[in-house]
Order: C-alpha cells, then structure tokens, then sequence
C-alpha cells in the first residue's frame, strides 16, 4: 500500500517506464523522509518532446520545531534538563540556546542531557522553521527523481503545493501551460 | 587448457593450494585476503582439476567456475551522478566480480539526456582498452534507442542494458540487449532483480566467448598469463604497486600498472626462455587508466610464431 493518498505517473507510449519512474518516485521520497508531508503527487512527462513535470500537493503546513518536541524538560537544582530524544536536530538546539543564555549558561554533562541555567522553562524556545528545511529536501528529491539530462528546470512553490518542470529545451510559457493542462487533466481525471 | 576457477577458503593452509597451482602449471591471477579469508582466482589445467578438488575438499573450501576470470569489463553510466549510481551500476560490477571479471565502472562526462548525450575520444579508448563493455541506461524506450550514438563507434562488444522491452533489431550496435535492469533508487534484492544481472554475466559471457573465438582464428603469440608471470618474475617493483591487482589480465594482453614512463623500457626488456622479449612479440603503449602500461600480444600472423 502506497503510504501517499494519490501517485500517478503517466508517460505516453511508455508504459515500463511510468510504473518504473513511480517506484523511483516512492523510493526517494521514502529515503528523504518526505512521506508525510506530501497527499498527491501527479507526474507526467512526454519524452518524445522531451520535458518532465511534477505536481503535488502538501497534507498541510509543519508546526515550528520547538525544544519540547525534542525531548523531556524537567526542573532540575540550579535550571532545567532537556533529555534529548530527537538527536538530529542537536547543533540547531545548541546554537539556539547558546544564543539566548550564552555559553556558560548551558552544560552538557552527557552526550543527550543539556542543563540550562535558567529560572524560566525553556521549552517554548524554538530551534528550528522545519518548514525550511522540508522545502529543501523536497527540491532535492525532484531533482533526483527528474532524469538527470533534463537540465532546464523550473520550480514553482506556494503554501498548497508544487510543480515542478525540467526539460532539454529552453522552457518557454507555452511548454509550462502544456504541461500544467496534462498535470489539471490527470489531477481531474 | 586451462580452466578459470576461483578458490575461497580459510587462509590456513591456503599455501597449499598456490603450490599445487604452480606444481600444475597453472596461474594464479588474483589473490584477495579479508581477515581469515582467501579469494583466488586461478587458471588450473582442465585434466588436473580433479587433483585441485580434492585438495580444497580437504582443505573445506570451496571451488566455483569463474567463466569471467582473467577478462576487464567496463561498465559504463551516462554519468556518476547520484540518478545512475550508486545501486545498479554497482550491483552490476559487483556481481561481475563475483563471476571472475575485474570490472571498471565509467562515468561519462556528458552522457546525460537524450539530445545531449555525447561521449569523447578519451572515454571511447578507455572502454576500448577493456574486454567487453556494459553499458547502463534508463527506463524510456526512446532515450535508449537515442543514445545509440554513445556506443556506435566502440571497437568490443557491448551489452546494452536498460528497463523496457526492445526487439534487438532496434539496436543493431548492441552485441546484446538486456531488458529488466534499467534505472532505480534501490538495491537489487529480489529474486527477479538477481535474474535480471544473471542475464547480464550470460550476455557478458557469450560477448567474450566470442571474442575468444576470434583469437583462436590467428593465436596470440604467447598467453597473457605467461605474460603476467614473467612481468611478476623480472619486474619486482610491480609487488610495491599499490592497486589490488597490480597486473590486469584483458583477453589479448594486460594493463601493468606502473608508470609508463619509468617502467616501460624494462617491460619492453621481459625475457621469455624461448629466447624472445615481450617488446619483440608484442605492442607496449600507455593506457588511457592514469599513466599504466598497456600490453597488446601480437597475433601469429604477425610474428610468425606461437610459444
């Protein structure tokens, strides 16, 4: 079961190679983490022409990182403990709290516990936009999953969604509505 | 004749085996040492090879055909950006390994797209220095018919692989076409996937089987094994090589690698017992792989002996 609501591809008179450039698709967003974020995805590409086009839309917007949601905050003598849970965003929780209490204020006696010097719960603070960097990630899965000789791309962004166009050829207004026609039709279908 | 076999055992004992092989008269091409382990490849006498069987039954270890041994197959993708490696094209060099074969892995430099693609003179001698070629494609039928123009001019046979269905007329530059393995962003791992590089090491196969037929029509002068041995023997400074294989065996000759410049007088200089130099039967040029030596064996026809 594919854990995205839609996935079409479609690629006229190529058949394998839909079905194969959507086991593409669904691999690299699995290996960029990006499942979750992401409801529909269409893809239609003409390679007679040749261009590529991706649409998707988002299942909605990423609430800021905030260091609660990295681990347990508790009241310890002299501040409190952040027990970190969620490692990967370790350096952006540091840089945050060093900023806002300096550096003599934080102490990291272990490798996963910090204790800031503070009389108030630092649990609001916000360490990272996650926003940001799943919008970075995603434009790098496009270009993995777009074929690599398609090197005129054009990348359309908003709060609902994406498209997502590369090609051989210098991509003019009309290929860009050609290809937002075939993405509407598949989308409508 | 000799058959190509490769050994994998304990390394206890292992010397066993490499003097039995020598006791035979046969070769060994290749020696890799993983911890407590051994991988040989070696060229045995097919009539002794039962002598070598029951030695390695004894030893516990374990004899395989290698139908690729002693060849180089270069396996090739439009580039090595992260859209073609690393998991087909290194799934097929690995598993061409396994078969016996040193396999290189090319990237192009511009390889990519389907009016774009080209390859230049510098690649094309690359791949021409090897035994057979592999080359790697997508998943479009039309992208794979267009880049015929990559591989059209390449002098040894070449498998073409890509993911649709294609009748092989549609690719009359092809040796062969093999469907199933085109572009994907995993591991092979299924059973339908290992089929698919099984039909690959087949094409491969019959590739240098042929080309083997070929040099039997006009015999090389010498074997390039005994060409092997007598570089190993004269030239001592090529055990200080820090390649893995310091010495690549191709069909008709090998890739010595040491520096062109500094070694290739003493590699024209490598005496036989028949009273020959290597310069004298065969072609000693630089390979187009960093700065090694390249060493064509000349045919029959051309020195008028076989030894």
């Amino acid at each position: 079961m594919d854990p995205l609501e839609v996935v079409a591809v479609e690629v006229p008179g190529e058949d394998y190679g839909a079905e194969k450039y959507r086991e593409i698709l669904l691999d690299i967003l699995q290996d960029l983490g990006l499942y979750k974020s992401i409801g529909r995805i269409y893809i239609y590409s003409d390679i007679k022409r040749p261009y590529f086009a991706i649409y998707g839309l988002f299942r909605g917007s990423l609430p800021p990182l905030k260091v609660r949601d990295m681990g347990d905050v508790t009241q310890v003598e002299g501040g409190y403990q952040i027990q970190v849970e969620e490692e990967q965003h370790m350096d952006d929780l540091l840089k945050v709290l060093w900023a806002k209490y300096g550096r003599e204020g934080v102490d990291q006696p272990d490798r996963d516990i910090l204790i800031v010097a503070t009389e108030s719960s630092p649990e609001d603070l916000v360490v990272t936009d996650i926003e940001v960097e799943f919008r970075q990630d995603l434009v790098d899965a496009l270009g993995r999953i777009t074929p690599e000789g398609f090197r005129n791309r054009r990348n359309e962004m908003n709060e609902e969604g994406f498209f997502f166009l590369a090609s051989e050829e210098t991509i003019v207004p009309k290929l860009i509505d050609e290809a937002k026609e075939q993405i509407r039709r598949m989308a409508d279908a | 004749m000799l058959e190509p076999v490769m050994f994998k055992g304990g390394v206890y004992k292992h010397d066993l085996v490499l003097e039995l092989v020598e006791d035979l008269g046969g070769y060994v091409l290749q020696r890799n040492v993983t911890q407590a382990e051994i991988i040989l490849l070696l060229l045995i006498p097919s009539d002794d090879m039962a002598t070598m069987e029951s030695l390695v039954k004894e030893l516990r270890g374990e004899l395989t055909r290698a139908p690729l041994a002693g060849t180089e197959v270069a396996v090739v993708t439009p580039t090595l950006a992260i859209h073609h490696l690393p998991h087909v094209a290194c799934d097929v060099a690995e598993y061409l390994r396994r078969f016996g074969a040193k396999s290189n892995m090319i990237g192009m430099a511009r390889g990519v797209g389907k009016k774009i693609a080209q390859i230049n003179e510098f690649e094309m001698d690359l791949i021409n220095e090897h035994d057979t070629a592999v080359f790697l494609f997508g998943n479009f039928i039309d992208c794979i018919l267009g880049k015929e123009k990559l591989y059209r001019n390449i002098e040894v046979p070449v498998v073409v692989a890509g993911g649709p269905e294609i009748p092989k007329g549609d690719l009359p530059y092809a040796f062969e076409y093999v469907s199933t393995v085109g572009r994907q962003a995993h591991r092979s791992r299924k059973a339908s996937e290992i089929a698919s590089l099984d039909k690959i090491v087949a094409a491969v196969g019959r590739a240098l089987d042929g080309m083997r037929k070929e040099i039997e029509m006009d015999p090389l002068t010498t074997s390039p094994p005994r060409v092997m041995d007598a570089v190993r023997e004269q030239i001592p400074d090529i055990e200080r090589s820090f390649s893995p294989l310091p010495i690549a065996l191709n069909l008709n000759g090998c890739r010595i690698k040491l520096p062109y410049d500094e070694y290739s007088r003493e590699v024209e200089k490598v005496a036989f017992d028949e009273g020959v130099t290597l310069g004298e039967i065969a072609r000693i040029a630089p390979s187009r792989m960093k700065n090694y030596i390249v060493v064509r064996i000349l045919p029959m026809s051309e020195t008028g002996f076989v030894f």
